[in-house]
């Protein structure tokens, strides 16, 4: 199992990009996500995101492990926001009966309720694949740099990059875990109902936990006996330098994110 | 080979981790000289681990925890000396490569302690250089480090550790998740580094037949303690000793311990397959021209 | 005819996203009863031959057939019923808070009743000795001690045949000798067992049949006295014969010695028959008490070989 998880090989012209763009992207895509309020715009971004997965030629099935792992929480969401929306056109009763002391006659499911759903998970899942768009086109030693060139110390960009790496590595861990699972024939994380998923998390969240950490120490260790966090100014063997293709997609990210505000302002 | 002068020298050293009951390592006290190869033995828990991690100061400076006594490593004292700067003086190797890689090629993961060090970058491709053709992995710069099998990232680690230009190199259980072959490539090439660099090798580990074939000398570290240095020769002539630490000894010595107890001697103690194969031919052909040698007969 | 265990027929398996070929039309077949070694290099194919036959991966070419069932059309709930696989490293495979819920843990998952489940818990703990541990938090325990809790864990399903990824790795002597012991104490209650391992004296003193993998490819299946006696192929998957076996083979053919000797007691005797036989020839003193040594057959310990091998 190894610490480092190779990123998705390609010669796409997103791959391409400088990592100093792609991060400004992804600065400028996550920030416009959380201020836009309107779904039909979440949808539009989420779309923009897809078809850039298309254009980096990433494989959707990548997503399949993220979302085997993640279903239980989304829909635990979607159902929450569903029911505690403060909606008027109520489309299905309480879900908890009036008999139930304090919350009873709560919980209605309202049309505003399940488009506060979608909305909200929608904008989960954009959040959810606009990270890995960076971070499988993108040589972890290179984002690492690419943060370094827009101004972060070093240490600070090395965490930065390793906790993002962590995503994939964990990934990657858990998919052993729930092999050894099915080994004991223990199949909800694949075959279960959300709720199901929802009470087995623990079996899969405490070994992977307890790896990361025992994992994390080890390579700290080896990390320090490699002069890390050694004074002075870093030096790099390897430089990057902005092409003119990256300016043109910093700008086309920059109009993008105007002309998505100015619609969520304006409507 | 062995200049014989002190360079890592333990003194009354005694270390507990923090929140810990009791002590890891207890009481100490002895020397390594420049250029030796000395293996560490030990069952688990012993404290080999631990041992390793005082030799580069991440015990006490990274780990926290009580130390007394000192650890001097060639004029340092591990306990005053950050890390980073001991990690000049010694190159550290764990047992699990996966853990100690940490870019995406081969290059610059050599790079990766020199480039901390913030020396100019000329300097440090020609400690790359060197490094990777030292472990026999020059032209593999531009590989990525997962696609090399466990002894090549092994190979990788300890390149990277070299980059550093250290004195000494420690490894901890550097061998457990390698083939046989992949182990003693690790060890030959330990090995070389020890003859042609006179770099002095600290390895803990639980390969006893490579441990006999090439230590200077052993250390055997049992319940937190050392109890036992020696030669591999006297050491893993000691049975009674290493049963009672659970280290096992090569076969062929275990072979000789088989054959004693049937009242049949080797001359010479065996450690290696080259000494057991001599002692079993003069046993051979000493049987075979009887009386010279009053030979042990069968009860 | 034994009853087949496992059979592999022209066995195919492709890793994607980058096509990496693990496993090269493999066929081969385990008997019920078998103890069998399977060794070769890091990336020989092990781990994918192991979790292919658990089912947990699906050939891409040929198949494979446990207890004659198609793994293709089973599940790996229904398998693990009749094959448990224990994979390389134990912190992967304990979830829970205790070590009894973990053993547990796959009964409950085949939905036996409360009672089932107990009694099998309770074997397993007695049979590996666990039972000071009951409470404990497996994550925390000891290295031998977790992958002993994995071992049972597996084994409370009742496979008949268990699958062993490098039990020993990592571990110590001590917890090298218990593990293979276990295998051992399985074994001949009858449980089907395959092991893939780097601990060549291990291999050589424990099991009965070896397999070397090489690049996905099986270079011999045979023995381990065959397999042991072939060096320069073995080398080829980075493999040495245990250091007993090198050395009665660096042994100069004169002497007469088998080539292939597996352990330190089988190579002893070997020795003390050649020393005091040509000193029975030479002194002529007490012959018939030689003479009647010379004649027994070897004194090899291992109960369990069923090869007899000839004396010198």
């Amino acid at each position: 199992m190894s610490a480092l998880i190779e990123c998705y090989p390609g010669q796409s012209l997103f791959h391409r990009l400088d990592p100093r763009a792609k991060i400004v992207f992804l600065l400028l895509f996550t920030t416009v996500i959380f201020i836009i309020q309107h779904i039909y715009l979440v949808v539009a971004v989420l779309l923009i995101v897809i078809a850039l997965w298309g254009i980096a030629r990433l494989p959707l099935r990548s997503l399949g492990g993220y979302f085997k792992m993640l279903s239980g929480i989304l829909v635990f969401l979607f159902v929450v926001q569903a029911t505690l929306y403060p909606g008027k056109v109520i489309l299905i009763g309480p879900i908890i009966p009036s008999s139930v002391p304090l919350i009873g006659g709560k919980g209605n499911i309202t049309e505003e309720g399940i488009l506060f759903g979608f909305f909200i998970t929608a904008r989960l899942l954009t959040m959810i694949l606009i990270l890995p768009l960076v971070s499988m086109t993108t040589p972890i030693d290179r984002l690492t740099l690419g943060l370094v060139r827009l101004g972060l110390p070093y240490q600070l960009a090395y965490i930065t990059t390793t906790a993002l790496n962590q995503v994939a590595v964990l990934k990657a861990e858990a998919g052993v875990i729930m092999d050894a699972q099915r080994l004991r024939a223990f199949s909800t994380f694949e075959k279960g109902n959300p709720v199901a998923k929802m009470k087995a998390y623990p079996l899969l969240v405490t070994p992977l936990v307890i790896g990361a950490m025992h994992r994390a120490q080890l390579v700290a260790i080896a990390m320090e006996s490699r002069g890390f966090g050694a004074k002075g100014e870093r030096v790099y063997i390897e430089d990057i330098a902005m092409k003119p293709s990256d300016w043109v997609f910093i700008a086309l990210s920059v109009l993008c994110c105007l002309a998505v505000l100015l619609a969520n302002f304006l409507s | 080979m062995n200049t014989k002068e002190p360079y890592i020298i333990i003194s009354n050293m005694s270390y507990r981790y923090s929140d810990a009951k009791h002590y890891a390592l207890e009481e100490l006290n002895f020397t390594i000289d420049k250029g030796e190869f000395v293996v560490i033995l030990g069952e688990h828990l012993a404290g080999k681990s631990t041992f390793c991690q005082i030799l580069n100061g991440v015990i006490p400076n990274f780990k926290g925890g009580e130390m007394k006594g000192s650890v001097i490593v060639g004029g340092l004292n591990t306990q005053e000396v950050s890390v980073a700067e001991m990690a000049q003086k010694v190159g550290m190797v764990l047992q699990d490569p996966a853990v100690q890689l940490f870019t995406t090629k081969v290059i610059n993961e050599v790079a990766f302690g020199p480039e901390n060090l913030c020396l100019n970058v000329d300097e440090i491709l020609e400690r790359v250089r060197w490094a990777l053709q030292v472990v026999g992995l020059a032209g593999f710069e531009e590989r990525s480090p997962t696609s090399l099998s466990g002894g090549q990232q092994q190979r990788l680690v300890i390149a990277a550790a070299l980059a550093m230009w250290p004195e000494v190199l420690v490894l901890d259980e550097p061998t457990s998740q390698l083939d046989p072959i992949g182990t003693i490539e690790i060890f030959s090439l330990v090995q070389e580094l020890n003859k042609k660099y006179n770099m002095t090798i600290v390895i803990a580990t639980h390969a006893s037949e490579e441990a006999a074939q090439f230590a200077d000398r052993i250390l055997i570290l049992h319940q937190h303690r050392l109890i036992a240095q020696g030669a591999p020769q006297e050491i893993y002539q000691n049975t009674k000793l290493l049963e009672q630490v659970n280290i096992p000894s090569p076969q062929v010595s275990r072979l000789a311990t088989y054959l004693e107890e049937r009242s049949l001697r080797f001359p010479e103690f065996p450690i290696t397959i080259e000494q057991a194969r001599k002692g079993i031919e003069q046993l051979v052909r000493r049987s075979e021209n009887c009386g010279l040698q009053p030979s042990k007969r069968r009860a | 005819m034994r009853a087949s265990a496992i059979k592999a027929e022209s066995l195919s398996y492709v890793y994607q996203p980058h096509s990496v070929i693990a496993l090269d039309e493999v066929s081969f077949e385990v008997g019920k009863g078998e103890f069998v070694a399977i060794i070769g290099q890091n990336g020989a194919g092990k781990t994918t031959l192991l979790e292919n036959i658990a089912g947990l991966l699906k050939p891409t070419r040929g198949k494979v057939l446990v207890e004659d069932l198609d793994t293709n059309q089973c599940t790996v709930a229904e398998l693990s019923m009749r094959v448990g696989l224990v994979l390389q490293n134990p912190d992967q495979q304990l979830f829970t808070q205790t070590v009894e819920e973990e053993i547990a843990f796959g009964p409950r998952n085949l939905k036996l009743h409360d009672s089932e489940v107990a009694s099998c818990v309770e074997e397993v703990i007695a049979k590996l000795d666990l039972g000071r541990f009951r409470q404990e938090f497996p994550l925390a325990l000891s290295i031998g001690d977790r992958a002993r809790v994995v071992i049972a864990s597996v084994l409370a399903m009742q496979p008949h045949i268990i699958l062993l990824d490098e039990p020993t790795m990592g571990q110590d002597y001590r917890g090298r000798r218990q593990t293979m012991d276990i295998a051992r104490q399985l074994h001949q209650e009858g449980h089907t067992i395959v092991i893939a391992t780097h601990h060549m004296d291990l291999v050589a003193e424990y099991s009965r049949r070896v397999i070397v993998l090489c690049q996905g490819k099986i270079l011999l299946d045979d023995t381990p006295a065959v397999v042991f006696s072939q060096p320069e192929v073995l080398l080829r998957t980075h493999i040495a014969p245990p250091q007993i076996t090198q050395l009665t083979q660096s042994l100069p053919p004169s002497l007469g010695f088998s080539r292939d000797a597996l352990t330190v007691v089988e190579l002893g005797e070997e020795v003390l028959d050649k020393v005091n036989r040509r000193e029975s020839i030479t002194k002529k003193q007490k012959p018939r008490k030689l003479e009647i040594q010379a004649d027994l057959p070897k004194q090899i310990p291992r109960k369990e070989y069923p090869n007899k091998r000839s004396v010198l």
